[in-house]
């Protein structure tokens, strides 16, 4: 069984001369890290948000076999942004409850204490979310989505607003979490480089789906070129290679 | 005071403050959040429309003003999906056009309406046996959903997407909370009137959102707030025989620009 199933997915915003998404087709197997790549305004967080059900759209989703509506307990998502006023007195502990508030006070106590430990929130737990920084704030939303262990894990350009650093631990984690829970993962991204070392999978979208396939195949100069344009400089590091 | 107390008329004033304290001041935290403060004076607003109807044709200005709070309301979200155009552009046609139709509708009735000034500006003090029980009514119905689907709420308005992943129904969470919040502003208009409504909603979260360090201090500070306000506020007009309802408010605002002062002072 495919962790994720998409036929023929469109999106068409009103008043749009063309669609935003047009006809996207494509499956994952349990466990791989697929990294959706395109210019800006391609489609990726729409193809995204398409697939979670949370924008209107034409086709057919299924997530393990289920439609994507029945199968929103398997999915965690991490959207790009979150829009919300920094005067705001909200804390991360705060955060991390909204989505165990149906859960018994022991099981939520225990997940909380996993998510602290594992993405290292305890230091900033209390803290109003306005005073943490974008690297914090992620970590954060990627424990939240993890907090009822989902099959599916759904990120939306998760290195946004993260510096370098943080961006590496942020991969460096989610690399640990799929070996360690047999997740699936859909990313939108677009740092070729991260691209080049995490995915196992690469999805080329400019609306429609260009291309689908391993890094070292899909990530030509040729498909580059085709995707991003002439002026997109790619420099491609083998392991062990000087440069 | 205490003798003041004695006095029925006080009484229900007392009780009727103090629920509507309370209740303002909680969905008035949501308002905050949710930065929709235009909301709350667009549909206090437009209930004059209702008020004006209720008197035309002799029925409970309140209860009537509520259909159409209600009414204006629950279609808001259902259109703002439908049209795409922002709340706040709706509103922004909500208030002009049902105030509009609540003054042609005024013009139509005949003489003098001491009663209409009442609503504009509120009259606490006047607050009869039906309006109590209208206000405790609503008061329930508040106070039964919040405690029912607070933390959806507050989901829904802090991160819809991830709420509605983790199966919250967002449309009808907010669909419930745009009528509870026409329930509570018309309920509130006897307080302040229609023209200071918006004032119950807003001020208390904002000064408590100066103070709060969580949501749940915020959640606890604004109904302290929003209740020492109204019932300040009953005591000074009492004393100085000042109108009821500006008094509040003022008391409300001078409380915030207290607490703003004292942040700026501790920061300095």
């Amino acid at each position: 069984m495919y962790a994720l199933e998409v036929e023929h997915l469109t999106v068409r915003f009103p008043g749009a001369e063309r669609p935003a998404v047009e006809d996207v087709s494509f499956s994952l197997a349990p466990g791989q890290i697929a990294m959706v790549i395109g210019p800006n305004g391609s489609g990726k967080t729409t193809l995204l948000r398409a697939i979670l059900a949370l924008q209107p759209a034409t086709g057919t989703v299924r997530v393990f076999g289920l439609p994507v509506r029945q199968a929103y307990p398997l999915i965690g998502y991490v959207p790009q942004h979150l829009r919300f006023d920094p005067s705001l007195p909200m804390t991360g502990r705060e955060v991390l409850h909204m989505p165990l508030a149906a859960m018994p006070r022991a099981a939520r106590q225990a997940r909380l204490a996993w998510a602290a430990a594992t993405f290292g929130l305890s230091d900033f737990l209390e803290q109003p979310l306005g005073t943490l920084s974008g690297g914090q704030l992620k970590r954060l939303l990627l424990a939240r989505a993890l907090l009822h262990s989902p099959k599916l894990l759904v990120l939306d350009e998760p290195e946004a607003g993260v510096d370098i650093s943080g961006e590496y631990t942020l991969y460096q984690l989610l690399e640990r979490l799929v070996e360690e829970q047999q997740l699936t993962v859909l990313v939108s991204s677009h740092e070729l480089n991260i691209v080049l070392h995490v995915a196992t999978q690469v999805l080329c979208l400019n609306r429609r789906l260009l291309g689908m396939g391993p890094p070292m195949q899909v990530l030509t100069p040729q498909a580059l070129f085709q995707l991003y344009g002439p002026t997109v400089a790619f420099y491609r590091h083998q392991h062990g290679e000087s440069p | 005071m205490i003798e003041a107390l004695s006095h029925p008329f006080m009484q229900r004033a007392l009780l009727s403050g103090v629920l509507v304290g309370i209740m303002t001041s909680l969905l008035g935290v949501l308002v905050v959040l949710r930065r929709s403060a235009f909301f709350g004076d667009a549909i206090a607003h437009a209930s004059l429309a209702g008020v004006a109807l209720g008197l035309l044709l002799g029925w409970h200005p309140l209860l009537t003003a509520a259909g159409v709070g209600v009414g204006i309301s629950a279609s808001l979200h259902a259109i703002e999906r439908h049209t795409r155009l922002a709340l706040d552009t709706l509103l922004g046609f909500v208030l002009p056009f049902f105030m509009a139709i609540g003054v042609i509708l005024l013009s139509l009735l005949p003489g003098y309406q001491p009663e209409l000034v009442s609503f504009l500006f509120g009259s606490i003090l006047t607050v009869s046996r039906t309006t109590l029980a209208l206000v405790a009514a609503i008061f329930v119905v508040v106070l039964g959903f919040l405690a029912r689907f607070y933390r959806q709420l507050v989901f829904a308005t802090f991160d819809e997407d991830a709420a509605q992943l983790s199966g919250v129904h967002v449309a009808a969470m907010l669909t419930g909370y745009h009528i509870l919040l026409a329930l509570v502003v018309i309920a509130s208009i006897r307080t302040v009137g229609v023209i200071l409504v918006n004032a119950l909603l807003i001020i208390p979260a904002a000064t408590a959102k100066l103070l709060a360090r969580s949501l749940t201090h915020l959640f606890v500070l604004t109904p302290l707030l929003g209740t020492v306000s109204i019932v300040g506020g009953m005591v000074a007009s009492y004393y100085l025989n000042w109108p009821s309802g500006p008094t509040i408010v003022v008391l409300s605002g001078l409380l915030f620009l207290a607490v703003g002062a004292w942040r700026w002072l501790c920061r300095g």
